[in-house]
């Protein structure tokens, strides 16, 4: 309750604040929408049916680029956390798939998976992997060294000791990795959308500003986004505090 | 006076104080404007190269400060006040007005619509309704593109469902073309035919003009200048008309100013150069008229977009074109 509380008056607060620049910076509507006004133009989109289905696209790409992409990190990162060899032959190239704009390589992507939902996922997987394979490294080496010899000498076999003591004490870095991902994979969807797509929110930002000039309804899609980004991480922490111990 | 307005001036003041003494060496006589263009440096724009570096806005009274911009925050910069003028297309200033935007369409840059359906030699229909069918590659439901690929749809009696639409929203869907991805692209005919041209050794086109027409491109200006200064809104539409006038009948003129202003030029001058001859056909049209706004094209094009859904008939043609009497 005491939680609910806070984050009402912070969002009031936020509210107030931007409210004000409005009135202060005597923004017009198409610079600057008020609140009240972006909310008026959400429910007119949320009746007319236009906001879901842009929403539904959305959705589906962010989670199943996060499934795939985390996936993917958890299990590279635990090879890359239990072996220096494949450390050594495989991070040059883990970052510098980071280090490269996705942005600029998306149009690419696109194009190579042939457009469609593969394509987007496999953007937003993209970009949702490597924090999660880093951290899943970091966690996996993370493990008490006393004991893991202790598992050792009790004759623990490899995937033994990764089950019982590697994984669990690398849940908790892992997690911190998967909250970062999982609202990266917001921004993967949109950028994915943004190379090539027909609906998804990350559309909808294009047509309301640069095809409707409509701000109130491009600032409706950008909290829309904010909200699956807010939503999502609550889920992982909720999954979270009861995986972890605490 | 808004707040910001007063906070913008206050800056300007206190740089001023801290800039060196000293006599004032700006030109005072000079009215300081500046031009919001889209997109970034290019060929296209080289009227307004010309008329910067050859004087012409220096003989009307101007300083101008060019500055590029996405073309969204264009209409909305100039509508602000922030900037005096700038390049946009007609059939978004139509929605732009619609939604609010206090702009209008002051001069026209283009008589012909640059943007066309490309396709390889053969491949692009003379007649729109045999679009049917087709697959078609475009930025995205937004921009002058789409109008033009929905006028052309709507002139052969089809909708967007009876083709298979591809989008490329970062604009490289001339490379969906040339992959294959895609049979036709909507696409500027002074720019994106050429690269066409250029990778499959020859291209074919249907033109908007032909079965559709639209208002093209043009310079855009904020309602509240247009009222209160007709004179350097009019001072303004003919230096770049006298500037683009003198493009047209001396390329040269035109390039060496854009190369000027324009780095990538230096990468393929000859592409740049055949860029800006086509581009300068479709300045010109059937017949270059000084930036002179075609009343019956605009209609045309009013109705076409308020047909297809684009605008909604709330706001009046003459309340979107608005030319200072001479």
């Amino acid at each position: 309750m005491k939680r609910l509380a806070t984050a009402a008056l912070s969002l009031a607060v936020f509210l107030l604040i931007w409210k004000a620049a409005v009135v202060i910076g005597g923004y017009p509507d198409y610079i600057l929408p008020a609140p009240e006004a972006v909310l008026e133009r959400g429910l007119r989109a949320i009746a007319s049916g236009v906001l879901w289905e842009h929403t539904a696209a959305t959705l589906a790409e962010v989670v199943l680029g996060f499934v795939v992409g985390a996936s993917v990190a958890v299990a590279v990162g635990t090879a890359l956390g239990k072996s220096v060899f494949i450390e050594r032959a495989l991070s040059p190239y883990i970052v510098a798939a980071q280090a490269v704009p996705i942005l600029a390589l998306a149009p690419l992507l696109d194009i190579w998976f042939g457009g469609g939902l593969l394509a987007r996922v496999a953007i937003c997987a993209l970009i949702v992997f490597f924090p999660i394979a880093i951290a899943t490294m970091v966690g996996i080496r993370s493990a008490d060294p006393l004991l893991a010899e202790m598992l050792r000498s009790l004759g623990a076999t490899t995937a033994q000791r990764t089950r019982l003591l590697e994984i669990p004490s690398a849940l908790p870095v892992i997690f911190g990795g998967l909250r970062v991902g999982v609202t990266l994979a917001v921004i993967g969807a949109v950028v994915a959308e943004w190379a090539g797509a027909r609906t998804g929110l990350g559309v909808l930002v294009l047509i309301a500003n640069q095809g409707l000039f409509d701000t109130a309804l491009m600032f409706v899609a950008l909290a829309t986004l904010a909200t699956i980004g807010l939503v999502f991480y609550g889920l992982v922490v909720f999954v979270e505090r009861r995986v972890v111990p605490q | 006076m808004s707040v910001r307005h007063l906070a913008i001036a206050s800056f300007v003041v206190m740089l001023s104080a801290c800039s060196p003494g000293g006599p004032d060496q700006s030109t005072p006589e000079l009215r300081q404007v500046t031009l919001l263009l889209g997109y970034q440096p290019d060929v296209q724009f080289a009227p307004f190269y010309v008329a910067q570096r050859e004087g012409f806005y220096a003989d009307a009274g101007l300083e101008v400060t060019i500055e590029h911009r996405q073309a969204p925050d264009v209409q909305r910069l100039v509508a602000d006040g922030q900037a005096e003028f700038g390049v946009a297309d007609a059939t978004d200033v139509m929605i732009a007005r619609t939604a609010g935007i206090p702009i209008q369409y002051i001069s026209t840059l283009y008589r012909s619509f640059p943007v066309a359906l490309i396709g390889a030699e053969g491949a692009a229909p003379s007649d729109p309704s045999e679009l049917a069918g087709r697959s078609i590659g475009t930025p995205g439901r937004f921009g002058s593109s789409w109008h033009a690929l929905l006028a052309l749809l709507d002139a052969g009696g089809l909708s967007e469902d009876d083709v298979q639409i591809r989008e490329y929203p970062q604009f490289n869907q001339v490379d969906g073309l040339t992959n294959g991805d895609v049979e036709l692209i909507t696409g500027f005919r002074n720019n994106d035919a050429l690269r066409v041209a250029d990778r499959l050794g020859g291209m074919s086109l249907l033109t908007v003009d032909d079965v559709a027409p639209l208002p093209g491109p043009g310079v855009i200006s904020g309602d509240e200048l247009i009222t209160s200064d007709p004179a350097l809104v009019r001072a303004f539409i003919d230096a770049t008309a006298e500037a683009q006038a003198a493009v047209i009948g001396d390329p040269d003129l035109g390039f060496a100013a854009a190369e000027a202003n324009v780095p990538a030029i230096a990468e393929n001058p000859e592409v740049a150069r055949a860029v800006l001859e086509a581009t300068a056909e479709l300045w010109g049209g059937d017949a270059f008229a000084g930036g002179a706004i075609d009343q019956e094209l605009w209609q045309s094009g009013y109705d076409t977009m308020r047909r297809l859904g684009l605008i909604d008939g709330s706001v009046a043609l003459d309340e979107m074109i608005g030319t200072p009497a001479p």
